[in-house]
């Protein structure tokens, strides 16, 4: 028998038992608990207390753990040295290493169906932790975020801003308004995400990389959840519908009604060119302009003052095969 | 109202609940009055636009909002009334006991106004039956508005109690009420139009329930979502503009429902791993009693069907299986392939007339995805994401002679990197890079579908976050995008570049100035080329350039007492179409006997400028009372070349006739408006 493998085999056993070892020697050393925390930290203490991590009532809280050690680590040293911002204490600064930051929360959270598949999330991959978003301390919001949506996702994704000001848009950035109709989180899941059709293909208006973290397994069925006279499905179907809503719609925001990406009627005519859809239609096909015929394919609602049913049909004929019934 | 009222009443009558609570629940909330006056100056379509998703119909006004809060240790209760009594009004309540069990109800309201005053000469607007004969005389048409109300309420469940495994369930019912504009083509292709209010009259129910079991190793889901919808009206009947002695039919969307039963899962492997599953498998179904004729011209062109009803049955099938790795230090890995499945078992339905047969291809798809993902934490704390993505896209047309759509192969390149290094600032890059190939059956250039046509897509973003100190941070951004793709015909450019910046800046405890500038300039290039006589080509290049600004400031004139807001935000988008067209196009068959490439071309593409200002003042009358008022200007400008010089009737006082004639109804009709503002408000903290 060749006695390489068995070496190898032995030398990763042996690291293994170390790791387990390593971590099962967690003792309660350099523990000063929470009241001690309180005397410097009042502010902070009495925003745990009212929190949902104060609450003693849930099961495997902070409350019920190490208080503000259970995150913080143990804060003997800290106290010893006289305090001070990360001084011999985890404080989840700017400068701390994400991993770290993500592990103390993960602890807890990576147990629940919120953040069960956040190992393959975009945020995560792009470098953040819980605290890019979440303020665990001011956060005054039911889920702790820092800011209210959509300023909070605005701060690093400032071109969907730009999208949300134009003139045709959802509902998400409303301005002299109360309260959002819409929010990012409506449509995206930031924390997790598990979508099965890739939409990459008729996306990226903007973006590079990886997902768009709906919370559906793919665009058309995350927009029939609003949208659901769009699901059919028809006798006549109009594949690029039944493909993908962003083909022809910015789901964000667009200059164009309907949030359209391109306007009727060069948007049908990128595909459509046989028959009338092939013949320009000019300044000349507006209300006052001279073309003696065709203007009614042009002003107003243009293609759709006729193919009404783009979504599709179920109309007789070639009356429903063109969408026009 | 009436209805309206009841939940209120339903959700206020559960509050007093909390005195089950203990001695030490704590109360906190505020509860605000915000009266004012809004004046509007616009046109029909300018006062919808400003009021497009907010309730300012009235000029005076008077809006409610509760915020409360009540917390033990044992319990927590939440209820939150934005707008009582509008029709942008909310209502959330959430409770329960911490660790047990939670719940939420909610009822919220959401107008989508588009046209206020528009007209028809049909009597039923906003029926199922529009009757009446074309007449030139708009003055006397009838008049209703082009808008839409959603009310959507809805509860949910959770047991936090049973933890490791969990259980949720949630149910939503939306009812959608209102018109939006439908075409009615008298006879195509080339004859006139008439626009008409469709009505909307949709309910939507969803539900979904989802349980499973969460601890390391292993998480585990199962779920299950219902959603059904109705439609009042799934067909709207219409006197035939070109026959009033004739029933003409417009099918409108039909009744439906869908399930699906889902299972997502994943398994801690050695090594910093973990194994991921998403399986999903649905179908959705529609059923509708088939249309077995229409009117063109004077004459009803009638139809004989293989069936009278038609149901629709769509299957979808999902497969999703990532691996993801940390097994070093420095990388981070993903492996995946994933598999979407659109199946249609739909009827196929012959619909003969004379010797012409129509018969519905049924489209289905399947899409394949595998890729890989690797993330290397380097040096200096840069980290380096790289990516590739093969995606298969197998496109089917049952019941066509020739399928006309091809098949994609997507390869996706991607590349990001970060330098977290900096203190003071997070400067990024990141490139994707898209190749599609399509093999298009037939060599008909009608085919090339732009959707699906070959491409290669390039898209660059880079930006920098800095923050010079800690009362300061900038971030900028640019992005170019650009796509070419290989058809000879139909779109063959869409290129673009944005860019963007953001600041906001603390000054010491007596201001803070916050600015952004957005611009965004995009091409879209087509080929074209007209098939039918006379037979020619013709380029249209669309440009698009958009930017925005705004400027706030916070001024703590008397700290924690007086503070003054100022906020102003502008944007313009300018767009125009370059054509240049074969001199053989310029014939009376098109239309464009007068043109020349010096006259063509639109220079009002979805023009239009906004700017708003507002000013502000709150004063803290106490810790808990602050009155505040404030003035706001909003003024929207909007010109485009589908719109501007608007005729109900084209051409003006008929005859209406051929592809020129038109009867409209003035949807999105002169949207720019003039808007002021002027409001107060008391607000109780408590």
């Amino acid at each position: 028998m060749r006695k390489g493998p068995l070496i190898f085999l032995s030398v990763v056993f042996i690291f293994f038992l170390v790791l387990i070892a390593q971590n099962s020697v967690k003792g309660d050393v350099g523990y000063v608990g929470t009241e001690t925390c309180k005397g410097c930290h009042e502010d902070y203490y009495n925003r745990f207390v009212k929190s949902v991590h104060g609450k003693k009532a849930v099961p495997g809280n902070p409350a019920n753990r190490d208080g503000c050690e259970s995150c913080h680590g143990p804060g003997a040293q800290h106290a010893e040295k006289g305090g001070g911002k990360g001084v011999a204490i985890f404080t989840f600064g700017r400068k701390d290493d994400p991993r770290e930051k993500l592990a103390k929360c993960l602890t807890c959270h990576e147990e629940t169906k919120t953040l069960a598949f956040w190992n393959m999330n975009r945020h995560r991959a792009a470098g953040n932790s819980c605290d890019s978003c979440h303020s665990i301390h001011k956060g005054t919001s039911k889920d702790l975020l820092a800011a209210k949506e959509p300023d909070l996702c605005f701060t690093c994704h400032r071109d969907i801003r730009f999208q949300f000001n134009k003139q045709s848009r959802h509902p998400v950035n409303e301005k002299f308004a109360t309260h959002q109709k819409l929010t990012c989180s409506s449509c995206h899941d930031t924390m997790g995400s598990f979508v099965a059709e890739s939409v990459d293909s008729f996306t990226s208006r903007l973006g590079t990389g990886r997902g768009k973290m709906l919370r559906a397994d793919s665009a058309k069925e995350l927009c029939y959840k609003c949208h659901a006279e769009k699901r059919g499905p028809f006798l006549w179907e109009h594949p690029p519908v039944e493909e993908n809503c962003l083909i022809c719609h910015d789901s964000h925001g667009s200059n164009h009604s309907k949030l359209l990406v391109r306007k009727v009627p060069l948007l049908c005519q990128s595909c459509h060119i046989e028959g009338h859809p092939g013949s320009p239609y000019t300044d000349l096909h507006s209300f006052q302009g001279p073309a003696t015929s065709g203007k009614n394919r042009f002003f107003a609602r243009s293609c759709l003052n006729c193919h009404t049913n783009v979504h599709g049909s179920n109309g007789p004929g070639s009356r429903g095969k063109a969408f026009v019934r | 109202m009436k209805s309206r009222m009841m939940i209120v009443a339903l959700i206020v009558t559960l509050v007093p609940f909390s005195v089950v609570f203990s001695e030490d629940t704590r109360i906190e909330g505020e509860v605000s009055v915000v009266g004012g006056y809004v004046g509007v100056t616009g046109g029909e379509g300018g006062e919808a636009k400003f009021t497009e998703y907010k309730d300012l119909e009235e000029p005076w006004r008077l809006f409610g909002n509760i915020d409360l809060g009540l917390d033990s240790e044992k319990y927590f209760l939440n209820f939150e009334a934005n707008d009582i009594a509008y029709d942008t009004q909310r209502y959330i309540l959430d409770g329960g006991i911490w660790g047990k069990f939670k719940f939420d109800l909610f009822y919220d309201e959401i107008p989508h106004n588009i046209t206020f005053d528009a007209r028809t000469y049909y009597e039923g607007a906003g029926s199922h039956n529009l009757t009446g004969t074309p007449n030139v005389n708009f003055n006397t048409w009838n008049t209703f508005d082009y808008s839409i109300e959603r009310k959507r309420y809805g509860t949910g469940f959770g047991l936090p109690l049973i933890k490791p495994f969990f259980f949720d369930v949630s149910y939503q019912r939306e009812e959608k009420d209102g018109i939006k504009a439908a075409g009615l083509a008298a006879s195509t292709p080339g004859g006139f139009i008439v626009e008409a209010p469709e009505p909307i009259d949709h309910t939507t129910n969803n539900l979904k329930v989802e349980g499973g079991y969460g601890k390391n190793p292993f998480f585990l889901s199962f779920g299950f979502l219902y959603s059904d919808f109705n439609n009042s009206n799934d067909k709207l009947t219409f006197t035939a503009p070109t026959a009033p002695f004739l029933t003409d039919v417009l099918t409108l969307p039909p009744d439906n429902n869908s399930y699906k039963g889902f299972f997502k899962g994943a398994v801690k492997l050695p090594f910093n791993s973990k194994f991921n599953v998403n399986l999903g498998y649905g179908v959705a179904r529609s059923d509708t009693t088939l249309v077995d004729s229409y009117v063109s011209g004077a004459a009803r062109t009638a139809f004989t069907l293989s069936q009278p009803d038609f149901e629709g049955k769509v299957k979808t099938q999902n497969y999703a299986f990532v691996l993801t790795s940390n097994p070093l230090r420095f990388l981070d890995g993903k492996i995946f392939y994933k598999y979407y499945d659109r199946e249609n078992d739909g009827d196929v339905v012959t619909q003969t007339t004379g010797t012409t047969v129509f018969t519905n291809p049924l489209f289905e798809y399947k899409r394949n995805a595998a890729g890989i993902d690797l993330g290397f934490r380097l040096p200096a704390q840069l980290l380096l994401n790289t990516g590739y993505k093969l995606i298969m896209t197998d496109r089917r047309e049952e019941n066509v002679e020739v399928e006309s759509l091809p098949d994609n192969k997507d390869d996706i390149y991607s590349v990001e990197l970060r330098w977290n290094g900096l203190d003071f600032m997070t400067p990024k890059a990141g490139y994707e890079k898209l190749i599609r190939s399509a093999d298009f059956e037939g060599a008909t250039p009608e085919n090339r579908r732009h959707a699906y046509a070959g491409q290669r897509r390039d898209v660059i973003r880079i930006g920098v976050d800095t923050f010079p100190s800690e009362n300061f941070s900038v971030g900028l951004g640019y992005y170019h995008k650009w796509i070419d793709y290989k058809e000879d015909i139909g779109l063959n450019k869409d290129e673009r570049d944005g860019f963007d910046i953001s600041a906001d800046y603390t000054f010491r405890s007596l201001a803070k100035l916050h600015g952004y500038f957005d611009y965004e300039w995009i091409e879209f290039s087509p080929d074209q080329f007209r098939l039918s006589a006379p037979v020619g080509a013709w380029e249209a290049k669309q440009k698009d350039r958009t930017w925005g600004y705004g400027l706030g400031a916070e001024f703590y004139v008397i700290p924690e007492k007086l503070t003054l807001y100022i906020l102003h935000d502008y944007l313009k988008s300018n767009g125009n179409v370059d054509f240049t067209l074969d001199p053989a196009l310029f014939a009376a068959a098109t239309g464009l006997a007068a043109g020349n490439n010096e006259n063509v071309d639109i220079m009002r593409w979805d023009d239009y400028t906004k700017y708003s200002f507002m000013f502000k003042a709150a004063f803290s009358v106490t810790k808990s009372l602050i009155v505040s008022a404030g003035y706001v200007y909003e003024r929207f400008k909007y010109n485009d070349i589908q719109l501007d010089g608007y005729q109900f009737v084209n051409p003006p006082g008929g005859p209406v006739t051929g592809s020129n004639g038109a009867f409209l109804t003035g949807y999105q009709k002169d949207q720019s408006y003039r808007a002021n503002l002027i409001f107060t408000s008391v607000t109780y903290k408590f």
